[in-house]
């Protein structure tokens, strides 16, 4: 049996950061999204990270499946990236004239991303997200993005909604929302909007939070590729999240079609802060005219971390490595939930899965599973995708399902 | 109204039942209300023209409101949302078209007993200095911010907005050791139950009268609250979150 873990530090320095910070963790990874429920069982801050693994301030261990949402991939203090970074860190980073090696990492880009012509690099998704739309509008001078339901593509007003914090209705109005492989939707859409649409903008599939994740139907990119074509839209893929853990060449190579724009962030560098939009080339004159930069986003060691990264991910075959690592574990947590009559479904791309105990339509028992699993060192949560990392062992994978099977056993 | 964030059609719907609905909780609360009650039945029908229309019974120690002015003994008509929430405010002064000599009721009974809400409503902090006080005015807040919610979600443009995106199911809303009530969530419909739920989707309990009390006034954060497990929710979140942002709408509306 796993002991269970107390978290009096991770609570105190909440008290403590309550005060000289907003909501003391803000964001997704914060107590007050609705990630930590109940309150009191989940660690707050990061003591140290190594391998599949970080400690909290009470010297707790978690086997990490969130891999800090998704950047790390090959696992925390990865050898051949941190060596990369750490020489190209000796040379220059943030300096007046880029570092050449920005040259290098977007050739690489060109090279791995299947529908690439270019790479513009900023910091975060939601950077490159931001700038996909811009180049759409930029390209097309029309004013409409059509949305999936169920979607995020970062926190920009644009990426927001009606009735969220601070968003104005004549920020979202230009916003158009069609359900998950609604292709009949979609082409209602675009005849009610001919010739006005500047682009459509979706994850590879359906994975948002807080419901089972959904793989595209058979024939809908395709479909939704020639729609774009025919009205000359620009559809942009948002692989923010899935980049390189379904297809090194791009998610929408591995769903056989190409994007327009695509947007990389979280894999890219293992942790280092660097961002990527791709794109086609009839779009490169569109987004070189834009105005958008800032004070780090050339900064070179993210750069190193980023080719490093990319060609371990290459080398090591990390698509099929993390699927068959995302399946060994699925089929085990199936089973375990199984032994205690209970159904859990694990839906979305093994490397990133989703869980859910169906046995409660409320989410109450299933945030409680959770919660028991945290409590004895598996970092899971409540309603995300997780992320499976290169350095996830077998022996954690094992000693995972033990602590889902005694999390089970304390409902 | 001058703040294009929110419509006098939504605050006709909140005033009507959300306000004066929660004059029936009122009378379950406070003796003084109840004795103001304890009259012969007297029914008024407010009926706002293009918003809404229901029948505030007072008698016999209690009130009701029922939809729809259809049976009343005094009716107030209203020619417009604002007219009618103009008399809310007290800067209208409605006209009965039915009802004439009953008016004494109007301006002796019923005016005392709105000024018994507001009283509760709007207290001084003298008043608040009273444990009994406190909390009832607390829980007559609770009942007004459930009320408010659903109508909220019902009739303001941003708020259906984000009642859409409820799903079906109920959601509780409670004080630890005090009341509870739900909201009904049906094909982007709210309903204000105010009742402990048989069955809930989720659930936002605050941890007791004085935390309550706290959050709805704005002296503590919700955020500080959550942290120090004071705020709980559990349960189906995309329920909850959006009912977060109509709540936050109810201040706005409220204020």
């Amino acid at each position: 049996m796993h002991p269970v873990y107390r978290f009096d530090k991770s609570m105190e320095t909440l008290k403590r950061a309550m005060k000289v910070i907003p909501a003391g963790i803000y964001g997704h990874l914060g107590p007050v999204e609705g990630a930590h429920i109940p309150i009191d069982a989940f660690p707050k801050y990061c003591s140290r990270a190594d391998g599949a693994y970080f400690w909290d301030l009470d010297g707790n261990r978690f086997i990490d499946y969130m891999c800090a949402y998704g950047p790390i991939i090959l696992g925390y203090h990865d050898p051949d990236v941190d060596e990369a970074a750490a020489r190209q860190r000796a040379l220059a980073d943030c300096t007046t004239a880029p570092s050449d090696i920005m040259v290098d990492f977007a050739e690489l880009m060109v090279d791995t991303v299947a529908s690439a012509d270019w790479a513009f690099f900023a910091k975060n998704g939601n950077d490159v997200t931001s700038l996909a739309v811009l180049t759409a509008r930029a390209y097309t001078h029309r004013k409409k993005i059509v949305f999936f339901n169920g979607y995020y593509h970062g926190v920009s007003p644009w990426a927001q909604k009606l009735g969220y914090s601070g968003i104005l209705e004549e920020e979202v109005a230009n916003n158009i929302y069609v359900g998950w492989n609604d292709l009949e939707g979609l082409e209602r859409v675009f005849q009610e909007n001919k010739g006005q649409i500047a682009g459509v903008i979706a994850q590879p599939y359906m994975h948002g939070n807080l419901a089972d994740n959904q793989m595209p139907a058979p024939g809908f990119w395709q479909r939704v590729r020639k729609l774009c074509t025919d009205n000359s839209t620009v559809l942009i893929v948002d692989d923010v999240r899935a980049g390189f853990r379904l297809d090194m060449a791009g998610s929408d190579h591995y769903f056989g079609f190409e994007a327009d724009l695509i947007c990389f962030c979280k894999a890219i560098a293992n942790g280092y802060n660097v961002s990527c939009l791709c794109g086609k080339d009839f779009l490169k004159t569109a987004v070189s005219g834009i105005n958008y930069t800032g004070s780090y986003w050339m900064s070179a060691v993210p750069f190193a971390a980023g080719i490093a990264c990319i060609q371990k991910l290459k080398r090591i075959d990390a698509p099929k490595l993390l699927n068959a690592k995302g399946q060994q574990l699925k089929a085990g947590l199936i089973a375990a939930a199984a032994k205690h009559d209970l159904d859990l479904r694990v839906t979305g791309a093994p490397s990133l899965f989703y869980l859910r105990l169906a046995d409660d339509p409320s989410f109450m028992l299933h945030q409680r599973w959770i919660a028991e699993c945290v409590k004895r060192g598996v970092f899971f949560t409540s309603h995300h995708n997780h992320f499976i990392n290169a350095a996830l062992s077998d022996a954690d994978i094992a000693e995972t399902l033990e602590i889902a099977d005694e999390a089970f056993a304390a409902l | 109204m001058d703040n294009n964030m929110m419509d006098a059609k939504t605050l006709a719907y909140i005033n009507l039942y959300a306000v004066l609905g929660s004059l029936k909780y009122l009378c379950e609360l406070s003796p003084e209300a109840k004795k103001l009650a304890g009259c012969r039945p007297v029914s008024i029908g407010f009926d706002v023209h293009g918003g809404p229309a229901a029948t505030l019974t007072v008698g016999e120690g209690c009130c009701t409101l029922t939809e729809g002015v259809g049976s009343c003994d005094i009716k107030l008509p209203f020619r417009s949302a604002e007219k009618f929430n103009g008399m809310i405010a007290g800067t209208v002064t409605p006209i009965p078209t039915k009802g004439l000599t009953k008016v004494g009721f109007l301006t002796g009974r019923f005016t005392k007993l709105t000024n018994l809400l507001t009283r509760y409503l709007k207290p001084t902090p003298e008043d608040l200095k009273n444990e009994h006080f406190f909390n009832v005015s607390t829980v007559l807040m609770f009942r007004l911010i459930v009320a408010a919610a659903a109508q909220i979600g019902n009739h303001d443009k941003v708020g259906r907005f984000c009642a859409k995106y409820i799903v079906d199911g109920n959601i509780r809303v409670a004080i630890a050791g005090g009341p509870a009530a739900y909201l009904a969530a049906r094909g982007g419909r709210l309903t204000a139950v105010q009742t402990e739920p048989e069955t809930m989707l989720s659930s936002m309990e605050f941890g007791s009268i004085p935390v309550a009390r706290a959050l709805f006034e704005g002296t503590e954060s919700s955020f500080e609250l959550i942290c120090a497990g004071q705020v709980r929710m559990t349960g189906m979140l995309l329920q909850l979150d959006n009912l977060n942002r109509i709540l936050d709408r109810v201040g706005l509306y409220l204020a």
